[in-house]
């Protein structure tokens, strides 16, 4: 019998769960991912390969339930059984920097994010729950999937209302100021197509884009979204950090950093409310990175929040 | 080779010939059916025909068919049974059911101590702690059997799972986030039992097997056959598959073998696949088909299980006050699967365990049927446990059948009354009376692995509606009588999968599928039903005599 490598001695998947009603926009979501991956190794587990649509020369090639593409992207239908696909692609080698999974129009999400909370290997980046703005009304008041409708909102870290287009301005505001009175410390966003900066759906990669200065996608500032940047104190302890980032929330969608305090060097990852610390064993760069809402204060404030010893 | 079976009775479930002491076999089918009177005229008019007298003394009935089961079963018994009732294996040996942790664990240890290799991972299945008073099962339980190879306990359910500290070493759940589906003691350390698939799951990365593969290798067939005709089963349903490609083949190569004891339809998984893509897979398999392997059915699973918390209720939803359950598949999903199946004239069969889930099923269905009238369609609503009789009018007046879970009444109806349904609702709970009384074409089911495959067992369940602990479930209306339910396991069934033209009855013309049966059920009656000892089995006129009993 061949026994697996120690599980847990390689590095960590991060994952994204994407959930949300059918015909709320996840798959138009999944296919800007996955031909925009900015270089990410993404294996994408998907409901109907077939629906994403991908632009048939970017598929490198197909072998039973998985594609290929061209951009080191891997696509894998789920069929009918999340759990056997899941153990498929984690015993792969090498392993994919990012797993999404496409949550079924009924799934619980929770239910899937289980799977990180036993797996080490597997770390829950977070549940994007997309809310699709023309049809929020009929899905709230859906006589047999209301439930179903308000556990996938409450289970999302981030809410992106999709079809932004199709309302009234007043009725996408009465929106995002009732789902904001509900989940106060949610973030949401607006997409529309599918198109959002990959930093905001999948987090920031560490090399890239905190371990050296940004550029950050100047698609950021396209979605009228703001970002922010800089070095931080080294006498900022992480938990300090974490009370700061919050008192920004819901305005904040994305932070990362590669820091470092008196416990020793460490990775942030901050997503829709949820912050997890990576302990790391390289010299940090000690640079922070914050993608928000056009709601966030201005960078001076920024500076003075995060940067006190120098304010 | 033509030969007239001689038996001390015959129920043919035939009603121009209910009883009958002789039957004629020539070429796996039924060439005549009477008494020693006839004999004489079948030499004459058919030419010699063998008298055969080895049944002489036994009753045979036309093969049970079981409508839900799963081949998973055939799986299973690859690992060790440890839950609470007593379940005979295919070999005919009887696994004595273990009443408390201690028995299960001291059984698993015995395992452990004579098997060949113990570094292997050890599996048991069909735990089942609902009968545990106190305390759950935990890891270190688990380690006094081996701490140096995976240990993992499966729940009945399949959904639960308890591991070993190696599993859970492995797994790492220390340092996880506190998740609901991880049990924790009361100082919040993980105990070793996962909810949910996630202990399956880690035991599957602990070990790098697949504990529970779909594809269906030739010796989970043979076993699942064998477990068949241990009950006097002869059509098996495998519910559901996703055939992968290429399966089709492998399974024929087992299952057209004269030796392999059973008829298996396979129900395709419906969503396996895209609708598009799916219906064709589902047509590109029926040139696949054969005597004995049939790709007739599409099965969807539209929610979860009562006793999980996780079929679809109407209001007053859980008598517990769990919040409602969850939908496997979603309602438009579901529609615009049944709708394209419908079109393409495939019968489906839906798992609706909730009375909300059986609704919602019954307004696909019809829409369906608006969209692509199809008069003998045969869906079939597949558990419907909840279902009111306003449901099976509304069954009767769609065409819609219906396949019952009656062996939850034993199993699970002490629970339905207390916990999840309460008395009134538990009453009327796999309603086979209301059912026929309404005029819905029904068949009864196991559901096995989940509950033991015995069809004999079911129709007692149907009959009786006792729970484990003695307390009928409901009054008359909801119970049927014995003779319809020795349908329900025969025609029934045969009619929910379309074979009601090839087998369920024995008359001319039909399959030689019988199974023979130690006593005459109409004989022994109710009580004793499910204690009738099975000799063996005939399919296609093949003899398949049953391990452990003398014919």
């Amino acid at each position: 019998m061949s026994q697996s490598p120690p599980i847990g001695s390689a590095p960590k998947v991060s994952l994204t769960i994407i959930a949300g009603f059918l015909g709320s926009g996840k798959t138009s979501l999944l296919n800007h991912l996955l031909t925009q991956s900015q270089g990410r190794k993404i294996t994408a587990l998907v409901n109907d390969f077939g629906a994403l649509n991908i632009d048939s020369e970017l598929i490198e090639a197909q072998h039973g339930n998985q594609v290929s593409l061209t951009n080191g992207c891997i696509c894998c239908s789920i069929g009918d059984d999340l759990m056997r696909s899941l153990a498929d692609i984690m015993r792969q080698d090498p392993l994919p920097d990012h797993l999404i999974i496409e949550a079924s129009g009924v799934a619980d999400p929770t239910r899937i994010a289980a799977y990180a909370a036993v797996d080490p290997q597997l770390r829950l980046d977070g549940i994007v729950t997309l809310v699709d703005a023309a049809a929020h009304a009929l899905h709230a008041q859906d006589p047999y999937l209301a439930d179903n409708y308000h556990k996938q909102i409450e289970a999302g870290h981030m809410l992106l209302l999709s079809k932004p287009d199709l309302v009234e301005a007043h009725q996408l505001e009465t929106l995002e100021a009732e789902l904001r009175a509900n989940y106060p410390t949610t973030p949401q966003a607006r997409v529309r197509n599918g198109h959002l900066p990959i930093e905001v759906v999948l987090g920031l990669q560490a090399k890239e884009q905190v371990q050296t200065a940004p550029p950050l996608t100047p698609q950021i500032e396209a979605h009228g979204l703001k970002s922010w940047s800089g070095h931080l104190p080294d006498n900022l302890s992480r938990n300090a950090l974490a009370d700061k980032i919050i008192s920004l929330a819901p305005h904040v969608l994305r932070a990362k950093g590669v820091l470092a305090d008196a416990q020793g060097a460490y990775a942030l990852h901050y997503a829709g409310g949820r912050i997890h610390f990576e302990n790391l064993d390289v010299t940090p760069s000690g640079h922070f990175v914050l993608i928000g809402k056009p709601e966030l204060p201005n960078a001076e404030t920024l500076s003075t929040l995060f940067q006190p010893a120098r304010a | 080779m033509s030969t007239i079976y001689q038996a001390k009775s015959i129920r043919t479930m035939d009603p121009h010939q209910p009883h009958a002491t002789h039957l004629a076999v020539k070429d796996g089918h039924i060439l005549a059916v009477g008494t020693g009177a006839d004999v004489a005229d079948w030499q004459s008019a058919w030419g010699p025909l063998e008298l055969n007298t080895d049944f002489a003394e036994r009753t045979l009935l036309p093969g049970f068919i079981e409508g839900h089961a799963h081949m998973m079963e055939g799986l299973l018994w690859d690992y060790h049974y440890v839950g609470y009732y007593d379940r005979e294996g295919p070999d005919g040996t009887i696994w004595p059911g273990l009443k408390s942790i201690d028995d299960v664990v001291a059984h698993l240890k015995q395992i452990q101590e004579t098997r060949d290799d113990p570094s292997e991972p050890l599996i048991a299945w069909g735990f089942d702690p609902i009968y545990f008073e106190g305390r759950r099962m935990t890891a270190n339980d688990l380690d006094s059997i081996s701490a140096a190879c995976p240990v993992a306990v499966l729940h009945a359910s399949l959904h639960i799972l308890n591991a070993n500290n190696f599993i859970m070493d492995a797994a790492d759940v220390k340092n996880a986030d506190n998740s609901e589906f991880i049990r924790r003691d009361t100082r919040g350390k993980p105990t070793g039992e996962f909810l949910g698939q996630l202990g399956m799951y880690m035991a599957m990365r602990t070990t790098n097997l697949d504990l529970l593969a779909a594809a269906s290798s030739p010796k989970t067939l043979q076993t699942f056959s064998q477990v068949a005709r241990q009950t006097g089963v002869t059509t098996c349903t495998d519910l559901a598959n996703p055939v992968p490609e290429g399966a089709e083949v492998a399974m024929r190569e087992t299952v057209e073998k004269d030796s392999f004891p059973m008829r298996l339809v396979v129900a395709y998984q419906g969503n396996s696949r895209p609708p598009e893509e799916s219906v064709a897979r589902m047509q590109a398999l029926q040139d696949k088909q054969s005597d004995k392997l049939r790709f007739s059915l599409v099965k969807f699973v539209a929610d979860g299980s009562i006793q999980g918390f996780s079929a679809r209720l109407k209001w007053p939803h859980y008598y517990n006050g769990a919040p409602n359950g969850l939908w496997y598949i979603e309602p438009d999903r579901l529609r615009e699967y049944l709708k394209a199946f419908t079109a393409a004239g495939f019968q489906c069969h839906v798992h609706t365990n909730g009375d909300e889930c059986t609704e919602v099923t019954l307004d696909a269905i019809e829409d369906a049927l608006r969209a692509h009238p199809w008069p003998d369609h045969r869906h079939t609503l597949q558990h419907c446990q909840m279902a009111s009789r306003a449901h099976f009018k509304r069954m009767k007046n769609l065409g819609v059948g219906v396949n019952l879970f009656s062996n939850h009444l034993y199993y699970w109806g002490d629970e339905h009354r207390a916990i999840t349904m309460g008395p009134e609702r538990a009453g009327r709970l796999d309603d086979a009376g209301g059912c026929l009384e309404e005029g819905v074409p029904l068949a009864i089911h196991s559901d096995a692995p989940v509950t033991a495959l015995a069809p004999l067992f079911t129709a007692w369940c149907a009959v009786n509606r006792l729970s484990s602990s003695g307390v009928t479930l409901g009054g008359e209306s909801e119970k049927i009588s014995l003779e319809q339910a020795l349908y329900a396991i025969t025609m029934g069934a045969a009619y929910s999968l379309r074979l009601d033209t090839e087998i369920g009855s024995l008359e001319v013309g039909k399959r030689a599928d019988i199974a023979i049966l130690a006593d005459d059920p109409i004989e022994v009656g109710a009580a004793g039903l499910k204690d009738i000892s099975v000799i063996g089995t005939m399919v296609d006129g093949h003899v398949h005599l049953n391990k452990g009993r003398d014919a």
